[in-house]
This record gives structure tokens, sequence and C-alpha cells, in this order.
């Protein structure tokens, strides 16, 4: 299991190193927070392309579960800013 | 860790009236979902099971090539060669001109490789011919190909390997695997058909480069393996 463990290792390492340094800019958005935890699972996500077909099937469907949300929360930026 | 983040997050919401405690805490929901996943995405047969069936095979072979009094080393051969299914013959004549194998061989156990009468090899399916059915699209020819095929089937599907290194120069491949599981043993099988890791990347290296492939030299140090093999003709 040693790449599967690698791969927890490193979004847990890169999720608290984003939460850290948006917490001591001061950022105070928890949109930002998830905004940016979502990108940062994505991009490791990708970068782990040996995975078996079924993993890689299971971690698909958690990235379009999260871009969903990602999409909903820019939505709902969007129509705040249209209407003012 | 899922259950964690889902209690952790609302309380660091409502009650802490935290934002980073909060995306700690949905964090944490995210990494357990992947977690969960992840040891969802595993196989059902246990690894003692898959042993069992690896042993089976090959005491069956080694049966075989003892019968025959066989030693000769085997030569991989790419699918297009073997009826679409990719395998390896070992020669039955020791001296027998290896470079001649050039000809699409049949589907038989007991085959001819050659003009000559003495050119008489037995097919067997190896580990590695079994694996390249895994890998979702064909290498190419290219060292980086091979060592992008190698480190999918090694690592991420059969995870027996931590990292796979491959130099392509004229007709040597030198192969490095970090972390094998599975290393070198000094018995029958091995020193005909190498260990499973070498089937493996010799399997993918003559379906890589479409050519006959030999494993030549095998060796295992702290963890690394080194492969060194000899593309035919």
């Amino acid at each position: 299991m040693r790449i599967y463990n690698a791969y927890i290792v490193s979004l847990i390492l890169a999720a608290g190193l984003v939460n850290a340094i948006l917490a001591s800019l001061g950022q105070s958005e928890l949109e930002v927070y998830f905004i940016i935890n979502i990108v940062v699972y994505l991009v490791i996500t990708l970068l782990y392309t040996y995975f078996n077909p079924r993993a890689r099937r299971t971690l698909n469907t958690i990235g379009i579960v999260l871009s969903a949300g990602f999409i909903v929360i820019v939505a709902l930026k969007v129509v705040e800013i249209l209407s003012g | 860790m899922c259950l964690a983040g889902a209690i952790f997050a609302p309380i660091s919401y409502f009650i802490i009236d935290s934002v980073p405690l909060t995306a700690v805490g949905i964090s944490t929901i995210i990494i357990g979902f992947t977690c969960i996943a992840l040891a969802n995405a595993r196989p059902y047969i246990s690894p003692e099971a898959c042993e069992m069936i690896l042993r089976t095979g090959m005491e069956n072979t080694t049966a075989l090539l003892e019968e025959l009094g066989l030693r000769n080393r085997a030569i991989y051969l790419p699918s297009t060669m073997r009826d679409g299914h990719p395998q390896a013959i070992i020669p039955l004549t020791e001296d027998g001109e290896i470079q001649r194998v050039k000809a699409k061989i049949p589907g038989r156990l007991i085959v001819r490789y050659g003009a000559n009468p003495e050119d008489m090899a037995i097919a067997v399916t190896t580990p590695g011919s079994i694996n390249i059915d895994m890998l979702e699209t064909r290498p190419g020819p290219t060292s980086g190909d091979i060592e992008a095929a190698a480190t999918y089937l090694l690592s991420g599907v059969l995870d027996i390997a931590s990292s796979v290194s491959v130099k392509l120069a004229d007709n040597k491949i030198d192969v490095q695997v970090n972390g094998a599981k599975l290393h070198y043993e000094d018995i029958w099988y091995y020193r005909c058909l190498g260990s499973p890791i070498a089937s493996m990347v010799a399997a993918i290296s003559s379906e890589a480069l479409q050519k006959p492939v030999r494993i030549t030299d095998e060796s295992y140090d702290r963890g690394k393996s080194r492969i060194t093999l000899e593309v035919l003709s």
C-alpha cells in the first residue's frame, strides 16, 4: 500500500499547510478555505496517475462531487456580486 | 476520520466560531472519504489466496521444466507473435540461435521458432503475460513509456514495488525496481523465466518494442532489484 500511503500523507500535509497559511494570512472566508482545499485535492489526485483503475474511478467520483461543490460556491458568489 | 471531521466542523463553526478550525474539519471529511474510497478499491481476493494461485502455477511449470531438463533462459514474445496473447518460449536446445525468432509462432505448447529441426521450444504463460492485459494501452517503444507502464503495473495495480527506472540503449534494457517485494531466488523456475517482477518487465518491454526479449541478468540487493534484458533481432 505504499503508493496509497504516500497519496494520503500528501493530502494530509497539503491540507494542513494550506489551512495554516490561509489562517496565518488572516483569511476569514470559509468559502476560500473550501475552494483552495478542493483545488489542492484535485491537483494531488492528478499527480498520482499510477493507481489501479478501481481506485481511480472512486477518486474521480469524489473529485466530481467536490468540483460540484466548487461550482456551487462560485455560482453563489457570482449571484451575490451581480445582485449587489 | 469522516466522523471526527463531521463532528469537529460544526462545533468549530457554531460554538468555537473559528473559520480555520472549521476548514480543518472539512479537510478531514474530504480525506476521510478518500481513505474509505481507497480501502473499498482493494481487491476482494486476499494476498494469501493470490500467493497460493501464483505458487501453484509456478510449481506446475517448474515440474514441466525439470522433467524436460530445460535450463535455457526464456524468450518473451509480444502478443503479435503469439495469437494476440504474449507468452514466453523456452528453447529445447542450449546452443540454439535465438536471433532467428522472427515469424509468428503457433499457439501450442511445443512450437517451432526457426527453420532448422532443432529450433524447437515450449511456450508457457508467465506472470508478465497475464499482467499485460491490465494495461489500458500498449506502451510505446521508448524507455519513458516502458517505465510508465511498469510503474503503473508494479506500483499502482499490483503494489509489489515502490518505483521503477528504465534505461534503454541499443539492444539492452537496464531496469531498476526499488522496494521490490518479490525478489529473485535461485530456483529452477526463476533461472528459466525470471522472477515474477522480471517477467512482468520483460513482457512489457517485449510488447512495447514489438520484439522478442530475454532476461540476461537479475540481482537483488537491499530492496533494489536490477534486471538486464536483451532485445533480440
